[in-house]
């Protein structure tokens, strides 16, 4: 149960990130380019290059669509494009924006020396990780939405603008945003967190999230290459299988905590 | 109630470093209390120890009878504590600040405004409460953390070198806050410093520490008797009776040592009698400092003869 002391320091920490704005404006343009930008780079080259033009073949090739060739082709395109590849580089967001989050909340705290004054209020140290954990937590997802409710708007925007119509949005979508989202939020938290005693400054703490970023472009690599493997019950599956080390690493990082540990 | 109970307080940090040994003093409710020694000495270690931060090797301490290792919350819900290294938010303003920490010590954030806004006027940082913490100097991220470690009214207040970077002006008023606080509120004050002359001004009892070790612990007559408890006579004169003990500090002045103030006139009598002319005649008692380095010196000689006596 959180009480009181410990909203304070979650809204201590959100206000810490929403009012800076050099902060805030890294958190949100890397996810904006990869939700807005790089869609709407596919969208025009799917829907403005003339269909025998060597982009949109390999375009085709790289997707199998040669089959169907009687639909309209640009239209399916974007929609493979939409609810197939954009869901792998959406996946990066939760991460980026978590890691940034948890070093600054942690490790920003013992660099500016405001940790030692923390731990003089009357929260244990758990108190203080799960608190810490939530603020982090909660502004990832802050991001999340905000990234995918832009991507959404644009690209149905431009789809309407080129092509006439809506592109309906499948049901991986909403697995991503409530279940794969939080839980590799929830991950990447717990990965920068087990390191942060340890960590020396916030820039050392982020770089614990290439074991997160790492699988992720792997799996944006054989999705954009043709493999094709994304589906909505390997999207599920993920999302459990990652939540699961979440909760795990996480039971596992706040027991290993200690006031000696932070401050010597 | 004792206010601060410390007995056999040990800790050894895991590099093996003995921060504070075998230490045992007590606190009375309302009491200013110094604990003065030089930087390393062990003040810091002793209150992260009471603050329940740090855990103790050997020994226990009690705060308002509350175990600081066993209920660090609890503790800390009635104490507040102004150290060096514990700082507050840069990129939040004087006043922000104090909410924040008003809210995490359960007040609520009207009440944490309220409490905040009259602090920052009894510190005289009322022009600067919208300022952000990057902008204020020294002396005033001191008195806001001050305010700061005030905002809950706690039962006992840890001031480690409370008055650092701070100028004469600014010191009068965080002193006179102190006698304040103790006398008018009766919050207890664990106050850390390395300098004895400040010490000596608005403390009640002391604890001396060097290296870890509590040298002594007591009020100021206390103390002068584990040394000397009467007076030194300075006299500038011409002329010193020889058969008098004298110490000879200058080339007319010489220091006497008297049990009371009884025997001074008898001596003016004698260095008069002798045709002496007596320019000047003070007689005070031993400062903190005399006191602090007269125990350093008997603690190292005991020490030394506890070596001889060893290699013998």
């Amino acid at each position: 149960m959180i009480n009181s002391k410990q909203i304070a320091l979650i809204k201590k920490d959100i206000r810490a990130v929403t009012t800076n704005k050099r902060l805030f404006s890294v958190l949100l343009i890397v996810p904006l380019v990869m939700t807005v930008f790089i869609p709407s780079i596919f969208i025009i080259i799917a829907g403005v290059v003339p269909l025998d033009s060597n982009d949109f073949q390999s375009l085709i090739a790289t997707f199998n669509l040669e089959d169907m060739l009687d639909g309209d082709l640009r239209e399916m395109l974007i929609k493979i494009v939409l609810n197939e590849l954009l869901p792998l580089f959406f996946m990066m967001i939760p991460v980026m924006s978590a890691s940034i989050m948890a070093a600054s909340s942690f490790i920003g705290e013992k660099e500016k020396r405001t940790l030692e004054t923390l731990l003089y209020c009357p929260l244990s140290l758990r108190q203080i990780f799960d608190a810490k954990i939530i603020a982090s937590f909660l502004i990832s997802q802050l991001v999340s939405l905000i990234s995918v409710a832009a991507m959404f708007l644009v690209v149905q925007l431009e789809v309407f603008i080129i092509l006439g119509v809506l592109i309906p949005v499948e049901i991986s979508w909403l697995i991503l945003l409530l279940l794969v989202s939080p839980a590799l939020a929830l991950t990447t938290i717990t990965i920068i967190v087990r390191g942060s005693a340890k960590a020396k400054s916030v820039e050392e703490s982020q770089q614990r999230s290439v074991f997160m970023v790492i699988p992720i472009v792997l799996l944006i690599v054989m999705q954009a290459s043709g493999l094709q493997i994304l589906s909505v019950w390997l999207l599920f599956a993920l999302g459990v299988i990652c939540a699961l080390v979440g909760f795990v690493l996480l039971k596992r990082a706040s027991a290993n905590f200690h006031y000696e540990s932070l401050l010597l | 109630m004792k206010a601060v109970i410390a007995e056999n307080l040990t800790k050894i940090y895991p590099s093996g470093k003995k921060a504070v040994i075998d230490t045992s003093f007590t606190l009375e409710q309302g009491e200013v209390f110094g604990f003065l020694g030089p930087n390393g000495a062990g003040k810091t270690t002793v209150v992260k120890l009471l603050n329940g931060i740090l855990t103790p090797t050997e020994g226990i301490c009690r705060v308002f009878d509350t175990d600081p290792a066993a209920n660090p919350v609890e503790v800390r819900q009635f104490s507040g504590v102004v150290t060096e290294h514990a700082q507050m938010y840069g990129d939040m303003s004087g006043l922000q600040n104090l909410i924040f920490y008003g809210t995490a010590f359960g007040l609520s954030a009207a009440e944490s405004k309220t409490r905040g806004i009259d602090l920052l006027e009894k510190l005289e940082l009322t022009h600067a409460e919208n300022r952000k913490l990057d902008t204020y100097s020294t002396g005033m991220r001191q008195r806001l953390s001050l305010a700061r470690a005030m905002i809950h009214r706690p039962k006992i207040l840890f001031l480690d070198e409370p008055t650092s970077g701070l100028d004469p002006e600014s010191v009068q008023s965080v002193n006179n806050m102190i006698k304040n606080l103790a006398e008018k509120e009766g919050t207890t004050i664990f106050l850390c410093t390395h300098q004895l002359r400040y010490a000596q001004e608005i403390c009640s009892s002391y604890g001396l520490i060097a290296n870890g070790d509590l040298l002594a612990a007591g009020d100021l007559a206390k103390l002068r008797a584990l040394i000397f408890s009467g007076l030194i006579v300075s006299i500038k004169s011409d002329r010193c009776p020889k058969d008098i003990a004298f110490t000879k500090t200058g080339e007319m002045d010489y220091e006497i040592k008297v049990d009371s103030e009884a025997e001074i006139p008898a001596i003016i009598k004698r260095i008069v009698n002798e045709e002496g002319n007596i320019y000047n005649v003070a007689a005070r008692r031993l400062s903190l400092e005399e006191i602090y380095f007269g125990l350093l010196d008997k603690r190292n000689a005991e020490e030394c003869s506890g070596k001889g006596a060893k290699n013998d």
